[in-house]
């Protein structure tokens, strides 16, 4: 009751749960150019990446494409459905189809075809360990390209399974989650990004233990993880601001909108922050070294975070509002180079390492 | 050529100590004298014997060739020796025009006279102050403008100006420095106490040093710069000590986020303010006076209320908090260091040990349910002896300490609380030389320790030497972050007003 009551309360002020707000990006999240300054490598529906055998694989629709002397995407497989992600597997390449189905080509488990259950086919992100494939479910009820109706409807009903390789069986060893979106093995363990929850989470084995936050309040929605030398890289495929913060707290206008409105045209976060990027300055412009300039604390629309083995953030890539590298799904470290997917505009944008040094 | 005003070695002691020792001082006609020194170095005990406000335990005053003695303010006032103190002396329930006419020697003032010749008396100095206005509805700026008005009006040959700028924005600085052209040019000579050294470089004809209650150079200000003056004044060269090259620095690494503010708004004063602080680093925040930076502090510490619909959120290491009271914010381990000591920093009548004790009750960090004076004086030992508060002994009163060591005094009374965070505004302001380079380094302490710092200061250097990074306010907002080391005061102060 009383809990109701201090709801309605923060409901009413705008504090609390109900406060629309956005965290800064500032700190080791510090604004930059480096997406945008970065070489980039066109690949229309570029979503994952992954490392295997020494060579970087992409995927994009239906096909996995493999990158040729850091130049060009050569096709590698082209598969019945939409790819959902990929990852490596040993020596081998896990694909995980949008219709839920899940294939190795390569290495020791080559040929292994599996699904992880009945009515999982959001699958978002994968990672393996020596004899299991862990599988993220991004939610019960949408699929992966429906992600904006999921926060819109603030689902929590993803999902972390264990596949074990050697007989195909699937254990789900967390659920409730909104939204887990990418995988880390870290010592044995699993680290997973909650999306909707702005976090990353250390999912207890056993089950028993609620999940350890490593990481909270993210000024963007935190997707793919991905090993980087002694640090994991993070892509944040869309940032936060407190227009859809706000919309989040208003279920009857949400409710309305979708069923009302075309989707392109919903409030809701996207890989591509608009035609103009003067777009989403409505707010209220503002003016950097006497330059009007798309700054806001949340306008970098394409982000990816080095983390430090603590899943800290200690340095950062981004694309500013009027950049051409929005909508980072996954990032990948291949031969001293940050190759990182934006999928907003169906590059691969290429930076090197040396360039990055300990500190942006 | 006959000094208008000159003291022949003078000394003043209080308790058999000596402030003042065997100081010989002269000031001439039209001449702008500038007096530095330390802290406690005896600049205001000098003054304060030159207009008549304290007596002097031995030696002579002598005003135009002719030995004085000056037994009150009144008396030094008769014979044209006015000063305008760092505190100002005004009274707060009188409008602007009453303090003006206060010490006119007429028993009855027509209210809308006063008005109308204050109204003009102001709009000639090019003072843009209400002459109807209440002078405690006057910021600190207009204050001493009125202050300065005041010793003009009585139409004084000697205006002793203690720490006139302390308080003033660069226009009014400015318009100040105008104001002491045109009172030379008429003939009126000043002595003119302040820390900012290249103030007095650029405004002085002479420049008097002195040191521990003892004269050491005077000479035309043509002889001197900022790196003789401070050697002066310190007895060591401090310059590269205090403001050396900030690009050789290394910066802290930043540590756990323990502050984040989240879209923070306080009516027009602070407008959708966001930013984070992180431990073990030290977060200078600068911006001009009005931009917001001290009220964003205030709200995280509770001073100050945010906006009480959608406000925005503080987050404190994780936790989302909001402080109706400091009180709150000082149990949860932020502390904030006021800008305006005196008001609000430490309660001046009351003992170092009373004031360092006060600060581990409110942080509830004392043993007893009782006031144990034995642990009182055991934690204010241990603070003297730790932050090197020049003091007898704990039992000094606040009120006769030096700016640097009542500044030392406020600092121990928060790190008594030992706080997760420190805001310090403006932790120099009014300081001299030595106590900055002391509690420059004991910032640089607290953040190797693992503390977040976050650091308000309007002076640039300042910021470049001691920041890890930098935040720019205007206008209410956080505008632009840099790092320490890569970023140049021109480019700070673009952000700041672009």
């Amino acid at each position: 009751m009383i809990g109701a009551i201090v709801r309605s309360l923060d409901t009413l002020l705008g504090r609390g749960e109900a406060a629309a707000t956005v965290p800064p990006l500032d700190g080791a999240l510090r604004p930059n150019r480096k997406l945008d300054e970065a070489r980039r490598l066109s690949l229309p529906g570029v979503d994952c990446l992954a490392v295997v055998r020494g060579r970087l694989f992409a995927s994009a629709g239906n096909a996995v494409f493999r990158l040729e002397e850091e130049q060009s995407w050569r096709l590698a497989t082209e598969y019945r459905a939409e790819v959902a992600c990929i990852a490596a597997v040993g020596d081998g390449l896990a694909v995980a189809l949008a219709n839920g189905d899940i294939v190795i080509d390569g290495g020791r488990f080559h040929r292994f075809e599996s699904r992880v259950a009945r009515g999982t086919a959001c699958i978002t992100a994968m990672a393996a360990s020596d004899e299991a494939l862990y599988v993220a479910n991004g939610s019960a009820t949408n699929s992966a390209a429906d992600w904006q109706r999921d926060l819109l409807e603030r689902n929590a009903s993803g999902s972390v399974w264990r596949i074990d390789l050697n007989n195909g069986t699937g254990v789900r060893i967390a659920d409730g989650l909104a939204w887990p979106a990418g995988l880390a093995i870290d010592a044995s363990r699993v680290v997973c990004s909650e999306a909707w929850k702005h976090r990353l989470i250390r999912i207890d084995m056993s089950g028993k233990a609620s999940p350890e936050v490593l990481l909270a309040d993210l000024p963007g929605y935190p997707g793919r993880l991905s090993p980087g030398s002694s640090s994991w890289w993070l892509a944040v495929f869309a940032p936060r601001n407190q227009l859809v913060e706000f919309v989040l707290r208003e279920p009857t206008y949400r409710k309305r909108m979708m069923a009302e409105v075309e989707k392109p045209f919903w409030v809701a976060p996207k890989l591509r922050a608009g035609r103009s990027f003067y777009e989403p300055l409505q707010g209220g412009g503002v003016k950097h070294l006497g330059i009007l300039k798309p700054w806001a604390p949340t306008m970098s629309a394409g982000l990816c975070v080095r983390l430090d083995v603590g899943f800290q953030p200690r340095l950062s890539l981004h694309s500013r509002a009027d950049g051409k590298s929005h909508g980072v799904t996954s990032v990948a470290e291949y031969n001293g180079h940050v190759f990182a997917a934006a999928r907003g505009d169906d590059v691969v944008a290429v930076v090197s390492l040396d360039e990055l040094g300990d500190n942006q | 050529m006959i000094p208008v005003l000159e003291l022949r070695n003078g000394t003043k002691e209080y308790r058999g100590v000596p402030a003042v020792k065997d100081v010989t001082f002269t000031l001439y006609r039209g001449e702008v004298h500038a007096l530095l020194g330390e802290n406690g170095a005896g600049k205001s005990t000098l003054t304060k014997m030159l207009a008549g406000v304290i007596e002097p335990t031995a030696g002579e005053i002598w005003i135009e060739g002719k030995k004085t003695e000056l037994k009150s303010p009144s008396d030094a006032l008769i014979r044209g020796i006015a000063m305008v103190y760092q505190e100002t002396s005004l009274v707060p329930s009188l409008t602007v025009a009453q303090n003006l006419y206060l010490t006119d020697k007429k028993w009855f003032h027509r209210l809308r006279g006063i008005y109308i010749a204050g109204q003009q008396f102001l709009q000639s100095l090019n003072f843009h102050v209400d002459p109807t206005a209440l002078v405690s509805s006057l910021g600190a700026g207009q204050k001493q403008m009125v202050e300065i008005a005041r010793a003009v009006h009585h139409n004084a040959k000697i205006i002793i100006f203690d720490e006139p700028t302390a308080t003033l924005t660069p226009e009014e600085k400015r318009q100040f420095f105008s104001l002491i052209e045109r009172l030379r040019a008429r003939g009126v000579s000043i002595i003119f106490i302040s820390h900012a050294l290249e103030e007095a470089l650029q405004i002085s004809d002479r420049i008097t040093v002195m040191r521990d209650g003892r004269h050491v150079v005077t000479d035309y200000t043509s002889a001197f710069d900022r790196e003789k003056i401070v050697r002066a004044m310190v007895g060591r060269s401090l310059s590269n000590e205090l403001y050396g090259s900030h690009k050789d620095r290394k910066i802290r690494p930043a540590g756990e986020k323990v502050l984040s503010v989240q879209n923070l708004s306080m009516q027009n004063v602070v407008r959708n303010t966001s930013f984070s602080l992180f431990e073990g680093q030290i977060t200078g925040v600068f911006g001009l006076i009005g931009s917001g930076r001290t009220e964003a502090a205030k709200i995280v510490a509770g001073v100050l209320k945010r906006d009480f619909f959608h406000g925005g959120e503080i987050r404190l290491k994780g936790r989302s908090v909001r402080y109706r009271v400091p009180r709150s914010a000082v149990r949860d381990g932020i502390i904030y260091v006021t800008e305006d000591r005196k008001v609000e920093g430490f309660f001046e009548t009351m003992t170092i040990a009373e004031n360092i004790h006060l600060g581990a009750l409110a942080g509830g960090k004392t043993q007893f349910f009782f006031v144990n004076m034995k642990e009182m004086r055991m934690i204010a030992e241990k603070w003297i002896g730790t932050l090197n508060i020049r003091a007898i002994n704990g039992d000094a009163k606040v009120i006769e300490l030096s700016g640097g060591n009542q500044q030392k005094v406020v600092i121990a009374k928060a790190l008594v609380q030992r706080p997760k965070l420190i805001i310090f505004d403006e932790p120099t302001r009014g300081v001299d030389v030595g106590a900055i380079a002391e509690i420059h380094h004991l910032i640089n302490r607290l953040a190797d320790e693992g503390i977040a710092i976050m650091m308000i200061s309007s002076y640039l250097p300042e910021v470049l030497q001691l920041s890890d990074r930098i935040l720019v306010c205007r206008q209410g907002r956080i505008v632009e972050e840099f790092e320490g080391h890569k970023v140049d005061e021109e480019t700070i102060m673009y952000a700041a007003v672009h």
